[in-house]
């Protein structure tokens, strides 16, 4: 592709104010500077301190839903560092919830990534906040949905890193299903 | 063999707040010289689908699956290399804000120039030429003299002609115009959308019209996709759609069409707004918003199917179809609404409908 400064198109003039000068610049034109704070993050802190800078966090504003009712619920992620931190996830899938165990409430697995890493990232001190709604459904096919059953049900959420449970990037919460 | 189909397409945007599932297992196929429209809300996916078609979805977005074959060749299967030789050649674009779509820096002629250059190997001069006899027919006058002007120095009529312009300037088998009137008055709409139709036939390339505005696809399509949330809702020729719509989404948008002469109060709206992509409500995506959704909407996703019959509809059928539980049998109450027609349905009589200038 032509580009501008090889183009014919542009008209360039010495005397006219707002016309590009026929002048070769002499110093190089910088970007703006900045860091590049994921490159920063991979190179110097240990994933370990990393994984352990992120605290995740689920609640529900009650502990008992009636049955047919919406669960809302609230994942809140921080990191704790006064620098910016980057997660390597093991998809781009970035984080996931779990209602027993079933990914986003659905017995048939909803997504197929692409095998590639995926990057969360963090700013220092930052918190991320995320709503999400449990419809009190589990999807059982790829069109067809069932009712949960009145009983326990923990809601998990967490990064998608591998073995996640232990680490701190991930935490539950159990709630009541009551009979209207 | 179609000009274009699309089989079982998915587009997904891997984000922080969850996976956007932006279109969802989307089939159609637009045939030779003909005019299919799509038509939805924002947000509805019809803008992905359009990209996806010249392969320009952008991270973290990712055609996750599906196939798109054009003239037989599937699309996403293409090298970097051989997609470039398709985009802006065989299959062209024209966006809908005119003004972002040129670029400033360059000279209006000059950018549609370029394209010519490119793909079909004119010289410069030879280029200028062609590039002066497209404007002219597009409607700029004194086509040689705004060779030479800025995007600015344009009207915004006047940059989407210059847009249209280098859209056709390759001779493209498909056009895709993604809501081309938008960003323009309606008097001005209404010439563009003219010239748009008048061009295609005249150079013989199908059209797909990405709309939101039901006006734009009455005037100018052959058949309509009506989407809601990434996903077909509705397929139909045009006046089957406007005189039998099946879906209750279609009524809703049907509806919504402020008319002169109504005596009604208020516009009749569909309530609330479309559902986040990243968490679609359970079963039909339209329930939540559907006056007529009973428990069986929540628990259980309809295909595509036919109406009459309640089968599901083929990929490649272009008769009607509609995804909505009434045509497997699963609503109790039926959909409850009734379509008046004003003057004459052109289905059952070949006389000019008053005021439709199309037949």
């Amino acid at each position: 592709m032509r580009r501008i400064y090889d183009s014919e198109a542009l008209h360039r003039d010495d005397d006219e104010a707002f016309a590009p000068s026929e002048e070769e610049r002499s110093v190089r034109l910088q970007a703006l500077r900045s860091i590049d704070s994921t490159a920063l993050s991979d190179r110097l802190i240990p994933t370990g301190l990393r994984r352990r800078a992120i605290s995740v966090d689920v609640s529900t504003p009650r502990t008992e839903y009636s049955e047919g009712e919406p669960v809302p619920f609230s994942v809140t992620m921080k990191n704790s560092l006064p620098f910016p931190v980057t997660v390597s996830t093991a998809s781009p899938i970035l984080w996931t919830w779990t209602v027993d165990g079933e990914r986003e409430a659905s017995r048939v697995p909803l997504h197929e990534p692409p095998a590639e890493a995926g990057r969360f990232r963090f700013d220092r001190g930052e918190r991320k906040e995320f709503r999400k709604r449990w419809e009190q459904m589990f999807r059982v096919s790829e069109t067809e949905w069932e009712s949960a059953a009145p009983g326990e049900y923990t809601i998990g959420a967490g990064i998608n890193v591998e073995a996640s449970d232990g680490a701190a990037l991930y935490d539950e919460t159990v709630v009541r299903v009551v009979p209207e | 063999m179609a000009l274009l189909e699309v089989n079982d397409l998915t587009v997904k945007f891997y984000t922080q707040d969850g996976v956007v599932t932006a279109v969802n297992g989307l089939d159609y196929r637009v045939e030779r010289g003909e005019k299919f429209g799509v038509v939805g809300e924002s947000g509805a996916g019809k803008s992905v689908t359009a990209l996806s078609l010249m392969r320009l979805i952008e991270s973290p977005g990712r055609i996750e699956s599906g196939e798109i074959l054009f003239k037989g060749e599937d699309l996403l299967e293409m090298s970097e290399e051989e997609i470039r030789s398709v985009r802006g050649n065989e299959i062209a674009m024209i966006f809908q804000d005119a003004q972002t779509a040129l670029n400033p820096v360059y000279t209006v002629g000059e950018q549609v120039s370029e394209a010519i250059r490119h793909h079909l190997d004119y010289d410069d001069a030879e280029a200028r030429e062609r590039t002066i006899q497209l404007l002219d027919r597009v409607g700029i006058p004194e086509a040689e003299t705004r060779y030479s002007d800025y995007p600015h120095q344009f009207s915004g009529g006047m940059q989407q002609r210059a847009v249209i312009a280098m859209a056709l300037s390759c001779d493209p088998g498909l056009l895709i115009c993604d809501e081309p009137t938008t960003a323009l008055d309606v008097t001005i709409e209404a010439e563009i959308l003219d010239q748009i139709e008048e061009l295609a036939d005249d150079f013989d390339a199908a059209v797909q019209l990405i709309t939101h505005d039901l006006g734009v696809i009455a005037q100018v399509c052959d058949r309509v996709m009506v989407m809601y949330a990434g996903k077909p809702v509705e397929k139909a020729p045009v006046e089957d759609l406007y005189y039998d719509p099946k879906h209750p989404y279609t009524v809703g948008l049907m509806s919504s069409i402020p008319r002169v002469g109504d005596s009604r109060e208020r516009l009749q709206t569909i309530p609330g707004t479309m559902p986040d992509l990243v968490e679609l409500p359970t079963g039909c995506s339209f329930h939540p918003r559907c006056p007529y959704a009973e428990e069986a909407c929540t628990r259980k996703e309809p295909p595509l199917l036919d109406p009459e019959t309640g089968a599901e509809a083929a990929a490649s059928s272009a008769e009607h179809a509609a995804a909505c539980l009434e045509y497997t049998g699963d609503l109790r109450d039926g959909l409850d609404y009734e379509i008046e027609v004003r003057g004459q349905d052109p289905r059952t009589d070949v006389r000019q409908v008053e005021g439709d200038q199309d037949d």
